[in-house]
């Protein structure tokens, strides 16, 4: 029934472990969840209302037969026409309260999940850049989606499963006591067995589950991996071994899949035959009963009846255990994401920043990751509007470092960013990243038209202004090779385009925004040669009148640049232009005049 | 409706996909056995429990004993068939189940480059993990379950017939009407709880772009918009849950119902025989025993023939791929590739990846072994599609490609390819460590052979500072290299094989200029004495270069030396000019 989603391979498994069993912690998983259930009281108690309706129904029909096999017996026909009439308004009644029940419970817990899910996307839409450094994707991801859907299966069944069957169970076992105490007390002893089983049976079951479930994790993962290489496993020759290994892979699933075999196969068996003694008491010892004259044969009738309300009930509550402690578990690791705080935050008196000129000036700026050694020692910068500043060094001398501060991705540890004067700390995020324009070194491009994805920054552009962009870097000469122009689907399931037009889209998307600062990190050379042309028009283009910021590979880049900056272990160790630095003969020159020369 | 469907063609599937259980001919039959016990003894249940209500009845106390030894030896009996069944028919499930994706895998690795041109991935693991899984469990459960409700029905039928066909006329009425609802369920809610899954995973694509392109988000404070954007595909996903929990609403219940109401009849019209004398009161016990034993198997039949459909859908799906012909493959003549020095000649080659769109025309072309080839030329203008044509990725559709003489056609796959070692543009590593990346093509080079390779490729520093080294997991589940350092590993990787032919589409992306010098500088000794052609993106990659072969529009438009085609093409005059815009040093030493 599922479809395969990319990358779904690469979510992590869900666990059962909870840390924390404590009543505080307790306390806080049940306030969580009211809080989410608050807002639908009405609909949650017509639910719970109509589920206790529906199963208390839905106990009357053993009962109801009982009674009319001794009506029957008994020859009193009046009575068994009104037993009958019973039956059918029983099961009326139970039909339309498991409709309501069914449906207000699967509305409530799928509008809470979405409630849920906008919550948490929003807060880590709020969180820093910082946290998605410390956090794998993947694992957020698996936040969102599957925790989300192991919540999903305690909401709409977990919850409904643990009610219905734990008054199914005390409910039958109220009516048998009732009936005739001897006769429930004997066939009762069959329940200690059951529970042991059962209890073993989850036990194990639960483990040879999970590894089923990563063997399988392993399966998919390969040949999702195998896929998406086949071109370079055909290049090697390599299908031989592939083959071998994906058989492996895929023997350690049916070994671990084999245990469940063997688990099932005398589990469900043994419930069988204790439900097989369960019917032998009730007929043996209720037998003897009704010949004393102690209990008649419609009870034994009911008695058969019930007995499946004992059996079904106590497996679902087992089952119930894993699917609880999973939820937990993922309501833990939900809750831990909503906790965490975003670390560059807008003051409470922020004010939105005016249009930029764009002068840039960092003042004594020091900066440590939040767990590491300081990366900037001591920064001082002085950037006129509309310069081109090209931050040359090494990877790791602390480049990104300074583009991420003056988006503000983060705070300068102490020293201050200020733009036109004002310091970076004061204004709020928003106004100041809709003036600046980041192009990442690898074009990322978002499920949706190649028209979105180029308006991504600033949504209300007309076709007009996308056209525009678009012809402005480049787009335009690709795009006719495009199936369907720029409605194009883009994107993980969408067409694929080469680094090259990735890039130019992602300059076409930060020219459409109209930035007043640009930060650039340049990737030197995934392009064609007949792209890099453009892509130097578009560049151009994008720089004319804005400061920039570009962290530079391509000499051509830095030699056009402004002012260039050579940043070693966080400091400027020299600055000026191409000319002028290679004049000092410092580190500039070593890193760039070998260069030139060599390329002969 | 029958599960083989409507029309022959899916009949011939079903057909077709029983075969996959013929290697398990007689563990099938024992099940089918065991299963037949099993059921027989659950039919046995209600007929004794009416020979005790007779027994008790008619005060014959001493036939108690017996009857209750017998209930006891039938459920023992039944515990034990179904051991056994369970244990065969669960060992046959998941071997039908690791055949047929083993049949698939092995499918999937012979398939040649169009094939995956024309197929994305995601449609392909959707074969193998989706339909594998409906088709296996069909295979697997679903026809023992199947042939076990049929009998379960088949027997109570008779039995109740036996007892009183009346009875069993008006009890059984519901029936028919219960199979079909129970199958209108099964096919109505398919689509929609597909649909949900779909829609699960639209919510996790906006999910996964957001978290992975959170940068691009931030950079553009396009928070809000994304916002609801998720929250419109979220608030999609919450209406199609709602309508498949509309369709649970309504059939779970109506399904329960509907049995009941044959209940009900059964206690009055049969409470009224019993009263008139025309049925006994044991057989009215037994009556509505069966009755409500039967109501499970009904709805599962419904489901069932469902199922059946889409697994046989499913099997349509999967035969697709495994009917796919194979359309690059060993010839069964073929040698292996005769030694030489690597001369690689193309012989009026014309090519398309759709024929009638051709990409390449009539192409002669030799590459003097030994020697470096830039292949240059505008985006479309066939460099790749040139290069890729060597180790037959593709088969020519006019013309030949020979090496040392011998037409990759005719040699086997598997020595055409060792000769050749392969860097592609944006390189795909696998998730392992970097020794096993490296190794990829030849399991058997020694520690000291890989780091010689990861040093000529300039990738040891690097993945020496790797947190283990080279056992470092990298890709998706591990350390996330840069462009550049995946394209090093690329070159090592290839290095190894000791290749005869290199073949390198040039990007040695997104590196530092000094890391660059030195990789050209390590590339130049790693194609000593191997023929290397390479997709030439730059001029510093030409100056490589021994001889330069400008493609235009999928024709050779020049070729020759730097000073030659600076005088001769204006193509390569255009790329010069352009390119030497990068390179200021270039000029005065050319």
């Amino acid at each position: 029934m599922r479809v395969w989603q990319p990358g779904s391979h690469l979510v992590s498994n869900r666990s059962t472990r909870v840390e924390d069993w404590s009543w505080a912690a307790t306390k806080r998983r049940l306030t969580a969840l009211y809080r989410l259930a608050r807002p639908y009281r009405v609909r949650t108690t017509i639910a719970i209302i109509s589920l206790l309706a529906a199963t208390a129904a839905s106990l009357a029909p053993p009962l109801l037969i009982g009674r009319a096999v001794d009506a029957v017996s008994g020859g009193h026909t009046g009575s068994l026409r009104l037993l009958v009439v019973l039956f059918i308004v029983a099961s009326v009644v139970g039909t339309v309260c498991s409709y309501a029940q069914t449906y207000f419970t699967g509305w409530t817990g799928e509008r809470m999940l979405a409630d849920l899910r906008h919550h948490l996307f929003s807060h880590l839409q709020r969180l820093s850049l910082e946290f998605y450094e410390q956090n794998r994707a993947g694992v957020l991801i698996s936040r969102l989606t599957n925790d989300v859907e192991a919540l999903d299966e305690l909401v709409t069944d977990g919850f409904t499963s643990l009610i219905q069957n734990t008054l199914t169970l005390l409910g039958a076992g109220v009516i048998l006591l009732v009936l005739s105490w001897r006769l429930a007390l004997a066939m009762m002893v069959v329940l200690p067995g059951l529970s042991v089983a059962t209890a073993i049976f989850r036990k194990k079951s639960s483990r040879s589950y999970r590894g089923v479930r990563e063997t399988l994790g392993a399966v998919t993962a390969t040949l999702a991996e195998d896929i998406a290489g086949i071109r370079v496993l055909q290049a090697f020759t390599r299908e031989r071994q592939a083959r071998a290994h994906f058989r492996e892979v895929g023997e350690a699933y049916r070994i671990k899949n084999q245990e469940t075999v063997v688990q099932n196969a005398l589990y469900f068996p043994a419930v069988d035959l204790l439900s097989s003694i369960a019917t032998a008491i009730i007929l043996g010892y209720g037998g003897y009963l009704v010949f004393d004259g102690q209990t008649k044969i419609g009870v034994l009738v009911a008695f058969l009846g019930y007995s499946a309300n004992f059996f079904d009930p106590v497996q679902q509550l087992s089952q119930l255990y894993s699917t609880f402690l999973t939820a937990v578990a993922a309501l833990d690791k939900i809750m831990e994401v909503l906790a965490a705080e975003p670390r560059v935050t807008d003051a409470p008196d922020a004010t939105a920043i005016g249009r930029l000129r764009g002068e840039v000036r960092f003042r004594d700026v020091h900066f440590s990751y939040r767990r590491g050694a300081e990366v900037l020692h001591g920064i001082e910068l002085d950037v006129p509007p509309g310069t081109t500043v090209a931050l040359v060094g090494h990877t790791g001398a602390g480049k990104s470092t300074i583009a991420k501060l003056i988006a503000r991705f983060y705070d300068p540890t102490s020293g201050a960013i200020t733009i036109d004067g004002i310091d970076l700390r004061t204004v709020r995020q928003e106004s100041l990243r809709r003036q600046l324009g980041i192009v990442p070194q690898e074009g990322f491009l978002f499920a949706g038209s190649l028209a979105a994805n180029i308006a991504f920054g600033r949504p209300e552009a007309s076709r007009a202004e996308i056209l525009a962009a678009a012809a402005a870097v480049g787009v335009d000469e690709f795009v006719t090779t495009l199936p369907e122009r720029y409605e194009t689907e883009l994107g993980e399931r969408g067409y694929r385009l080469s680094l090259g037009q990735r890039q130019l889209v992602a300059f076409a998307r930060a020219l459409l925004a109209d930035p007043r600062i640009l930060i650039l990190d340049e990737a030197t050379s995934s392009v064609d040669i007949g792209a890099e042309r453009r892509i130097e028009q578009a560049l151009r283009r994008l720089l004319h009148g804005r400061t920039a910021f570009i962290i530079a590979h391509r000499l051509s880049t830095i030699r056009n640049a402004n002012l260039i900056l050579v940043l070693e272990e966080g400091r400027i160790v020299e600055q000026g232009s191409h000319d002028e630095l290679l004049g000092r003969g410092g580190a500039y020159a070593e890193l760039y005049g070998r260069r030139a020369a060599e390329v002969a | 409706m029958s599960p083989e469907g409507e029309t022959p063609r899916n009949s011939a599937t079903f057909w077709r996909l029983l075969r996959f259980l013929a290697p398990y001919r007689t563990s099938l039959a024992v099940s089918v056995v065991l299963a037949l016990v099993s059921q027989s003894g659950s039919l046995a249940f209600p007929w004794l429990t009416g020979d005790v209500v007779s027994a008790i009845r008619d005060h014959r106390r001493n036939a108690l004993p017996a009857l209750i030894g017998v209930v006891l030896a039938v459920g023992a009996t039944k515990a034990l068939a179904t051991i056994g069944r369970r244990l065969i028919s669960g060992r046959q499930a998941l071997g039908v189940e690791l055949d047929l994706r083993n049949v698939l895998y092995a499918k999937f690795v012979r398939l040649s480059f169009g094939y995956f041109d024309r197929h994305q991935t995601g449609q392909l693991m959707s074969r193998a993990t989706v339909d594998l899984q409906s088709v296996r469990f069909f295979l697997g459960y679903g026809l023992i379950f199947f042939f076990q409700h049929v009998f379960t029905v088949f027997g109570v039928g008779v039995l109740l017939f036996v007892i009183s066909w009346k009875l069993a006329l008006i009890s059984l009425a519901f029936s028919p009407v219960l199979v079909a609802v129970a199958y209108r369920y099964s096919s109505v809610s398919h689509p929609v709880l597909r649909d949900v899954q779909q829609k699960m995973a639209d919510v996790a694509t906006v999910a996964e772009e957001n978290i992975v392109g959170v940068h691009v988000v931030k950079s553009f404070a396009q928070e809000q918009a994304q916002q609801d954007k998720f929250e419109h595909r979220s608030e999609i996903l919450f209406s199609r849950s709602l309508r498949a929990n509309r369709q649970r609403a309504f059939y779970v219940p109506l399904l329960a119902f509907m049995p009941l109401l044959g209940q009900a009849a059964v206690l009055l019209v049969g409470g009224e025989m019993v009263r008139r004398g025309s049925l006994s009161l044991a057989h009215f016990v037994s009556f509505n025993l069966y009755l409500s034993m039967v109501v499970f198997p009904l709805r599962m039949l419904g489901m069932w023939i469902g199922e059946g459909q889409r697994a046989t859908a499913s099997g349509e799906r999967i035969f697709q791929v495994i009917d796919e012909p194979e359309e690059i493959t060993s010839r069964p003549a073929a040698r292996t590739l005769p030694a030489g020095p690597g001369t690689v000649r193309f012989e009026r080659v014309s090519f398309g990846y759709d024929p009638l769109l051709p990409v390449l025309h009539e192409i002669d072309l030799e590459l003097t072994a030994g020697k470096i080839v830039a292949l240059i030329g505008l985006t479309g203008s066939g460099k790749t599609t040139l290069a890729s044509l060597i180790p037959r990725f593709y088969d020519v559709q006019k013309g030949s490609v020979k090496i040392d003489g011998a037409d990759v056609r005719e040699v086997t796959l598997e020595s055409l390819r060792r000769e050749i070692g392969v860097i592609a543009q944006d390189p795909f590593l696998f998730s392992a460590s970097v020794r096993d990346n490296l190794v990829f093509g030849a399991a058997e080079a020694t520690d000291v052979e890989v780091r010689e390779a990861a040093r000529l490729a300039q990738a040891d520093e690097f993945v020496a500072r790797l947190p283990e080294g080279y056992d470092t997991v990298i890709g998706e589940r591990g350390v996330t290299l840069s462009g550049g350092q995946r394209q090093r590993l690329a070159i090592a990787r290839a290095l190894l094989v000791d290749p005869r032919i290199l073949i390198l589409d040039d990007a040695t992306a997104s590196v530092d200029a000094a890391t660059e010098s030195r990789i050209r500088l390590g590339l130049l000794e790693a194609m000593r004495g191997r023929t290397t052609v390479i997709i030439a993106h730059r001029l510093s990659t030409i100056a490589l270069a021994d001889e330069i072969v400008v493609l235009e529009h999928g024709r050779v438009a020049a070729r020759g030396g730097h000073d030659e085609l600076v005088g001769t093409s204006q193509v390569y005059r255009e790329i010069y000019e352009h390119g030497s815009f990068d390179q200021p040093g270039r000029r005065e030493v050319a």
